[in-house]
């Protein structure tokens, strides 16, 4: 555990990104091994299949090997920008398929959140986050269960207002309206959490 | 529209950009402003930084070692011998974006085989796509019976697809030389179905996993065609 908290310290993985950006291999290689099994994670969270999850992380790798020359690290961290990548590809990967994917707000709610509000019972180390990821689920927890699901809902999902309304069997209108307010309650708790 | 001045939209619209709700019209616009106006842009990247972080709340997984396998195979990250010269070649090909070529292609092989010195190269050909793109090359290998297919580009495949190879004859029904990787090369085996005489064309089809169901040649449509030069 320790040794995966540590090399997903930004710094280091920075340092990788950039020399693969130069086409070192072996930073691309020590890349890979820090981040990929939390990429895979994230990857079968999207799309559920072992097979098309596999596919998204080769395709997702693959694109941030021949891209991390353009990577601009005062943009982004690299778990942000491989994330990126990596949710692109899924979701390339799940239109391409004929494979619906089951979509589940409750579980996502269950796994992730019971950890966040009680960080006694699964500490959120154990999840392996950057700072980033800790300070946005310490600011997720604060939001209402129900509006955390929308939100979590459309980012995993790459769902519209339309279809998260329903999935969620809620009007329209209420919706956009957790979703506008969610977001902006989420920049300014971030903004403070930022402030020394 | 205009959005400029407007920062309440802007944040809304960026951030509903990222988290992914912002869809069809909506979206493309969006993305026609970010082009033009850089502090957008990074308005944009702020947003991303604030919610793309959502992607790490998931229990990491660790993949199965073959997935860092073709990674390292479509990439060409391992060099091995006299192959590596072969894999620079085609790396430095590709960045330049000389697919195209055919030329370069026969050069390439012809230069990389002789250092090779065991295999003999009877037959090479490139399979260009509809844009006449390189696609494929083709080297058959009399002395080992062996027929070398190697992607170029990349075009992905669906899962539910694979990619057949076909000798098509001046007459009769075209034969089935094997089914292809959609990235990184396959070996086939060489016979006179693949170089005889009498084959006109080489194409690449798009077919169901498993290949053609009609045994009298493909259901899908070609991607790919070219054809044999004789050295």
């Amino acid at each position: 555990m320790s040794l995966d908290a540590q090399t997903l310290d930004p710094q280091q993985l920075k340092t990788w990104l950039l020399a693969a950006g130069n086409k070192d291999a072996k930073a691309f290689r020590q890349l890979y091994n820090a981040t990929s099994s939390k990429l895979f994670g994230f990857a079968l969270r999207i799309l559920h299949k072992q097979e098309l999850a596999e596919e998204a992380l080769q395709e997702g790798f693959v694109a941030i090997w021949n891209n991390a020359a353009t990577y601009q690290s005062h943009l982004a961290a690299p778990m942000t920008w491989m994330a990126t990548i990596v949710r692109n590809k899924a979701f390339d990967v799940l239109r391409r398929s004929d494979d619906t994917v089951e979509i589940d707000a409750e579980q996502f709610d269950s796994e992730v959140m019971n950890a966040l509000r009680d960080p006694q019972a699964t500490p959120i180390e154990s999840l392996q986050m950057s700072g980033d990821a800790k300070a946005l689920a310490f600011c997720m927890s604060a939001l209402e269960g129900l509006h955390r699901q929308v939100v979590a809902l459309a980012y995993y999902h790459d769902l519209s207002h339309s279809e998260v309304a329903q999935q969620m069997s809620l009007p329209i209108g209420t919706v956009k309206t957790w979703i506008r307010r969610s977001l902006e309650r989420l920049r300014t708790c971030l903004a403070k959490r930022e402030a020394p | 529209m205009n959005i400029r001045g407007n920062d309440a939209l802007r944040q809304k619209l960026a951030s509903e950009y990222v988290l992914g709700t912002l869809k069809g019209g909506a979206r493309r616009r969006f993305e026609g402003w970010l082009y033009n106006d850089a502090d957008l842009r990074n308005i944009t990247a702020e947003w991303r930084q604030r919610l793309e972080p959502m992607a790490e709340f998931t229990t990491p997984v660790t993949p199965p070692k073959r997935v860092w396998k073709q990674i390292e195979q479509r990439l060409h990250l391992s060099p091995q011998g006299g192959w590596s010269l072969w894999r620079d070649s085609l790396s430095f090909w590709r960045s330049l974006g000389l697919a195209s070529s055919a030329i370069a292609a026969l050069l390439v092989i012809v230069m990389s085989t002789q250092l090779m010195s065991t295999p003999q190269i009877s037959h090479v050909a490139t399979l260009m796509d509809e844009k006449s793109q390189t696609a494929m090359l083709l080297t058959a290998d009399s002395r080992h019976d062996t027929l070398e297919v190697r992607m170029v580009g990349n075009a992905p495949v669906p899962t539910d697809k694979e990619l057949e190879l076909w000798a098509v004859p001046k007459s009769g029904n075209p034969r089935s030389l094997g089914l292809l990787a959609d990235k990184g090369s396959v070996k086939l085996a060489l016979s006179s179905r693949a170089i005889g005489n009498d084959v006109a064309l080489l194409a690449v089809t798009l077919e169901p996993r498993g290949g053609s169901p009609d045994p009298n040649g493909p259901t899908g449509p070609i991607l790919y065609k070219g054809n044999w030069v004789r050295l």
